[in-house]
């Protein structure tokens, strides 16, 4: 009698269960699981919406191989992940040592540094586009002289970069400053009677404790990187003759531009896999090294 | 003994970090305060003077133009307003639901199907953008509410595992006594995990806020002409257009960044808090 009433009760929580799950389930599964199976399905396809979908086989792979249009995305990528990545984290932990010694006011810079990462990639964007203007904008006016920020073959990539960077080392900053806060200072205080010196400290003892927290922000912000759009969209374009060309804006106009929807997937499936990868590198980098744990 | 922070308590040491924080500061919101000052500059006082000089005076004229006129961004404000509200509102409801069964409810499959959503997290925007809008296409709804709305608002694994981790914190004994009491799953869901857990809701809610309406890719790519344009896409499309009337569109840009700014200063130590809980992007 009372198991057969557990029965019926485990049976009713399970149906309260799947009934809680299913608006989620429909998400995942519609939005999700489905749209990973279309894009696989569609990299051997050719489609533009307009005739019907045609089966070509490995075409649309070899084709994203071979055009020097994809490689050269993946290059661009690279490259802007390589210039935004070391600046923001050093950026970073700079001003997260700033913050950490808790001067009065710390608070206000704190919420100052962050402004710009709530902003909307968009509007941060078309605002730099005004500030990097080659006449009228601010930047040129402050210095005196007309640089083509954005429309120049080998600046327009940096500057692309240095607004990233603007936008995001408040949300680095952030992360390390918790990451310190949780460094007890009975350990840095032991390692300076021991003589230690301040960047000595920083390098020996800091840096190793902060690994977990660094482990997070590199791959989250790298992933980031990786997959800008919105930003490049208004500021370049792509340009100047694909210079700032991120697979996530080739992507978009490969789709959307070109309606070449096979070989958007295709690249799509390049990335998605590239990223994986990323990730497990960065892990396996990271499991290798020692982490601390100051839990006790 | 001197801790590091009494070291640097030296007045020239404080002045030196003070200096730097200072620096930071006007990297940050410099470009800001350029930005809102451009915009509330006419057109002829912009190209007459120096593009750094104050406004002589300040005037309303371009965020005139904008919300009023042919640019008409006060539709695009209530379009973004209630696409925002739509997902933040579903998206939540949906995820606490799913969280409450996985982390309070035994049911055959939990474990693996919560793997499955936890795998999903994987899975990068630019991959399925072009699979969503072809199956936007498909049901009719591009260029629809519903085609902005409904990729986003069953639910985020990511907002469902953060809310399971902090539902399974809630000690037994709690849901045990509610149990004994008689009270339904649903009852405890509401009367007990809801409050105990706000915190963490007002979090996932804020940043569901921010991250919906600075939104761009997805509506760009959903909706075409004005009618459900959202302020990203609106703004964007107003310096393709209007580029070098630079007051018009720096202006653009201070309205479509002013109530996500204005909702951060608000709620600042929130928002901070939820960063660092959800390392959201």
């Amino acid at each position: 009698m009372r198991s057969l009433g557990r029965t019926r009760r485990k049976a009713g929580e399970a149906l309260t269960a799947w009934a809680l799950l299913t608006p989620s389930l429909i998400g995942v599964v519609l939005f999700m699981l489905v749209p990973i199976a279309i894009v696989v399905w569609l990299s051997f396809y050719r489609w533009n919406l307009i005739s019907p979908p045609r089966f070509v086989g490995l075409a649309n792979w070899v084709g994203i191989m071979t055009n020097g249009r994809f490689a050269n995305s993946l290059l661009v990528t690279g490259a802007f992940v390589l210039i935004v990545i070391p600046t923001q984290t050093a950026l970073g932990l700079f001003f997260a040592n700033l913050l950490h010694r808790r001067l009065p006011g710390s608070g206000f810079f704190r919420t100052l540094y962050v402004l710009p990462w709530v902003c909307a990639p968009i509007a941060v964007g078309v605002m730099w586009t005004w500030v990097l203007a080659p006449s009228h904008g601010a930047l040129n006016t402050l210095i005196g002289h007309r640089i083509e920020w954005l429309s120049d073959q080998a600046l327009a990539l940096p500057s692309v970069a240095l607004v990233s960077v603007w936008s995001q080392v408040g949300y680095v900053t952030l992360f390390f400053l918790s990451g310190l806060g949780a460094i007890p200072e009975t350990i840095t205080e032991a390692a300076q009677l021991d003589g230690a010196g301040r960047l000595r400290i920083f390098w020996t003892i800091t840096v190793p404790l902060l690994r977990p927290t660094l482990f997070f922000v590199l791959l989250t912000t790298a992933i980031t990187a990786a997959q800008t759009f919105d930003t490049v969209y208004v500021l370049t374009g792509g340009g100047p003759l694909y210079a700032t060309d991120v697979v996530g804006a080739r992507i978009y106009y490969e789709a959307f531009q070109n309606h070449e929807f096979g070989s958007a997937a295709a690249m799509a499936l390049v990335v998605f896999i590239l990223l994986a990868a990323m990730a497990l590198l960065q892990k396996l980098y990271f499991d290798k090294r020692t982490t601390y744990d100051l839990s006790t | 003994m001197t801790s590091l922070r009494e070291r640097v308590a030296t007045p020239a040491r404080a002045a030196g970090v003070y200096a730097l924080l200072v620096a930071g500061a006007l990297a940050a919101i410099g470009p800001l305060l350029l930005t809102v000052s451009t915009a509330i500059k006419t057109p002829s006082d912009f190209a007459s003077h120096s593009a750094l000089a104050p406004p002589q005076p300040p005037s309303t004229v371009n965020f005139a133009e904008l919300l009023g006129g042919s640019h008409n961004l006060t539709h695009s404000i209530w379009v973004t307003a209630a696409v925002t509200a739509f997902v933040v509102l579903t998206q939540v409801t949906f995820s606490i639901l799913a969280a409450f069964a996985f982390a309070r409810l035994t049911f055959p499959g939990r474990e693996p199907l919560f793997w499955v959503y936890l795998s999903t997290l994987m899975i990068p925007q630019a991959v399925t953008v072009v699979p969503l809008y072809l199956m936007m296409v498909q049901f009719g709804l591009r260029d629809t509410f519903w085609g902005l709305v409904l990729p986003l608002c069953f639910g985020s694994p990511y907002a469902i595992f953060l809310l399971r981790e902090r539902f399974r914190a809630i000690p037994q004994e709690v849901v045990d006594a509610a149990r004994l009491d008689g009270v339904s799953t649903l009852d405890m869901l509401v009367e007990i995990v809801i409050p105990l857990s706000r915190p963490i809701i007002v979090t996932l809610t804020l940043i569901t806020v921010v991250s919906q309406w600075n939104s761009f890719m997805w509506p760009r790519i959903v909706t075409s002409g004005t009618q459900w344009q959202v302020l990203t896409v609106a703004t964007a499309a107003l310096q393709g257009q209007y580029n070098s009337h630079w007051t018009l569109v720096t202006a653009a840009a201070v309205i479509a960044m002013a109530p996500i700014v204005t909702l951060f200063v608000l709620t600042q130590k929130h928002i901070v808090r939820s960063i660092l809980i959800t390392g959201f992007r």
